[in-house]
């Protein structure tokens, strides 16, 4: 049922940015994602939710392939971007890592300046043939994670020297910098305060004009707030996927039910 | 009779006070000892250090001042002729009193000497008496204030407590006395060799030439104590081993660290601190018999002049003898980066070598370079390759072929064999000690510094 309404919904919207077909994960004996099928709109924030435990870091981590990091992680299924399989042997993982953008859950700046910590990635990449562009990537990248007034003056000082909720849109900028396409966020507020929160928030609904984002989040109020789509996982399975609004207010599934009202957890 | 049987004597009788006290304790509640404050064997350990201490105090007290008490109770027995010679003669006289009467009189034949002897031997004999039974009366003593104390209220585990926390200070505290102690013998010694040599002839003086008459009328070297040299040939060898040290030492932590399995890191980590478990003086023959006539006959081979006790098959060896102090420590300085900075970096799509060049070297250069520093004053202080594999001549050079001579190496040569111990050349053995130690000191404190910062970084 849950794919039919996948497939309804294709017919009358743009291409997805990135398809994922059946993708089970398991670590060692663990099968911690089980059959997830599911597509992700280019202009739009998908919301991953369910208990602890239950895959949903897991199968953003299947997104840009940072669970080849981890020694015994299988990844089987298709991911798919722009039409391309990710998994596929001919893909480059670091072109593949320039156009998927990642946020972690703690903010992890670099122990270097914030002009570098945000050059970093458009360095490696060739994206600037000269300082001065390079100057306009780190400012307008700064501008977009909505940094660049607070830091203007103090571009050589030290990354990790910044607060928490400055670091993690410093890191945000960083991750725009070297221009993805699809930008994964896990829990990136979770180490935040409710003030420094609210503006990666405000941050994240402004990117989703121009990037595919997904969002793995623990609070339900945030999912409410920032996305579009929600999925629910429960146990490495994919319960239940819709529109943020509806998902939240009439829910199809029971088990969806009883974790949005907090009785499953 | 001697002291170790008083030490296993008073050692019994903490064991019967732990059990009787402990025994005593159950019987004092009747046996409901949940009553107690302290568990039984609280009461117990309690009541044996309260025998233990006493009882060893006073046999310390006899171990550390009973032979000097005897002593002087022998001199004022001498008879007077005797007695009023100056110190040196009666230090003499002592002596042979105390060879006499631990060896048998062998070839002794003064009256009065073998008589001051057995009298030697009767008073020892009687101290350790006395000291036997002091100190069981002091342990008998404190037997009986800690079974006074057996009350259910009676708090025996703090107590013990208290008492463990203050041996574990002393223990400590001793260490740290211990090593001022050898340091200020040091400076003190140094002291006396800076009264004869000028210390800026010892700083910056380039010629190291210390043999000094014995006798006023003898032909000899004039004697000249100019230590360039020697940390010049020291920190030569120290610079060789650390190129073969520090890009080996730093390219092994990082591919133990980053792209080594867990099985190839759980083996291979392990073998190389094997590495630091050599003895040094299987390195020093390494050098000596191995290294450095292969570097010689390699020289004749592209007509280079090289030595056979060259400074670079010193160095050489010692660069590999500190191998593991760098990849070990580096390792650490790698490890203790966050993953999570490593993740961000690859999740940008940096490949692991860029990740490891751009991002984790730089957060990890504090570390690594103190591990750098720490193998430097370790290359400086080693003795035993050097001793083997360097050369003895002073030598001013930057040459590597040529066969240098280090500190180390020269204070070996000045305290090995019979020496005066007063003169100039003995002495400076001192002066080189303290430079060396404050050298390394200098390395030392460099690198906990920079580790220190590096520390603060992450928290």
């Amino acid at each position: 049922m849950l794919n039919a309404a996948i497939e309804s919904e294709n017919e009358a919207l743009s291409p997805p940015k990135m398809t994922i077909r059946d993708v089970h994960v398991h670590y060692g004996d663990i099968h911690a994602v089980k059959g997830v099928t599911l597509d992700l709109r280019p202009d739009q924030v998908t919301a991953l939710i369910g208990p602890s435990g239950c895959g949903k870091s897991t199968l953003l981590r299947c997104m840009n392939r940072m669970n080849d990091t981890i020694a015994d992680c299988r990844v089987e299924g298709q991911v798919f971007l722009d039409g391309q399989d990710i998994y596929d042997s001919q893909i480059d993982v670091v072109q593949l890592r320039a156009r998927v953008g990642m946020v972690f859950q703690k903010p992890n700046p670099f122990p270097k300046s914030i002009y570098d910590n945000v050059a970093y990635g458009p360095r490696i990449h060739g994206l600037a043939t000269d300082r001065d562009a390079l100057d306009e990537i780190v400012e307008a990248s700064l501008e977009k994670a909505g940094l660049w007034q607070e830091v203007k003056d103090r571009l050589d000082q030290v990354g990790t020297a910044l607060s928490g909720g400055q670091q993690q849109r410093l890191c945000i900028a960083r991750a725009i910098a070297v221009n993805p396409e699809v930008i994964l966020m896990d829990e990136p507020c979770s180490s935040l305060d409710p003030i420094a929160t609210a503006k990666v928030e405000a941050l994240i609904d402004e990117l989703s004009a121009r990037y595919a984002i997904v969002i793995v989040t623990h609070s339900m109020q945030q999912a409410a707030r920032v996305s579009q789509k929600t999925v629910f996982f429960h146990l490495g399975e994919m319960i239940e996927y819709g529109d943020t609004t509806q998902m939240f207010t009439a829910p199809r599934e029971d088990r969806t039910r009883d974790y949005i009202t907090g009785r499953i957890g | 009779m001697t002291n170790s049987t008083i030490l296993v004597v008073i050692a019994l009788l903490a064991v019967i006070a732990f059990a009787v006290v402990r025994q005593k304790s159950v019987a004092v509640v009747s046996g409901a000892t949940d009553t107690l404050h302290s568990l039984p064997r609280y009461h117990g350990y309690y009541a044996s250090l309260m025998v233990l201490l006493p009882g060893l105090a006073v046999l310390a007290l006899w171990a550390v001042s009973g032979k000097t008490i005897v002593e002087n109770l022998i001199l004022a027995g001498l008879p007077d002729a005797i007695a009023d010679s100056n110190a040196e003669r009666l230090d003499l006289l002592i002596n042979r009193i105390r060879l006499i009467a631990e060896n048998g009189t062998g070839i002794e034949t003064s009256e009065h000497l073998l008589a001051a002897a057995e009298r030697f031997n009767r008073l020892y004999g009687m101290g350790i008496v006395a000291t036997l039974l002091l100190s069981m009366g002091a342990s008998a003593a404190g037997y009986l204030y800690a079974a006074r104390k057996v009350v259910a209220e009676f708090r025996a585990r703090p107590r013990f407590e208290k008492i463990l926390h203050g041996l574990l200070a002393l223990s400590s505290f001793l260490a740290i006395a211990i090593t001022i102690g050898i340091v200020a013998s040091l400076i003190f010694e140094s002291l006396r060799f800076f009264q004869q040599v000028p210390l800026d002839e010892f700083v910056f003086g380039v010629k190291w030439s210390p043999q000094t008459a014995l006798r006023i009328d003898q032909i000899a070297a004039e004697g000249a104590f100019g230590a360039v040299p020697l940390f010049a040939g020291t920190f030569l060898i120290a610079f060789i081993a650390m190129i073969v040290a520090g890009p080996i030492g730093l390219l092994a932590a990082i591919y133990l660290t980053q792209y080594a399995g867990p099985a190839t890191r759980n083996v291979a980590k392990p073998v190389l601190e094997i590495l630091a478990g050599v003895p040094t003086v299987v390195y020093g023959f390494f050098a000596a018999l191995t290294v450095a006539p292969l570097f010689r006959d390699a020289g004749i081979v592209m007509g280079l002049d090289v030595a056979s006790e060259s400074a670079l098959a010193a160095g050489v060896v010692m660069g590999i003898m500190i191998i593991p102090f760098v990849s070990s420590l580096s390792d650490d300085a790698l490890m203790a980066v966050p993953d999570s900075i490593k993740q961000g970096s690859l999740a940008l799509g940096a490949t692991p070598a860029e990740t490891i060049v751009r991002v984790l070297l730089p957060a990890a250069l504090p570390g690594i370079a103190s591990s750098f520093l720490l193998a430097v004053s370790r290359a400086i202080g080693e003795t035993m390759i050097v001793v083997m594999a360097a050369g003895m001549r002073p030598n001013l050079t930057a040459n590597p072929l040529e066969a240098v001579t280090t500190v180390t190496v020269q204070i070996v040569a000045l305290l090995t064999g019979d020496q005066e111990f007063n003169s100039t050349k003995t002495l400076s053995a001192f002066a080189l000690g303290l430079a060396l130690f404050v050298t390394t000191l200098v390395f030392n404190i460099f690198a906990l510094q920079l580790v220190r910062r590096y520390r603060q970084a992450y928290d």
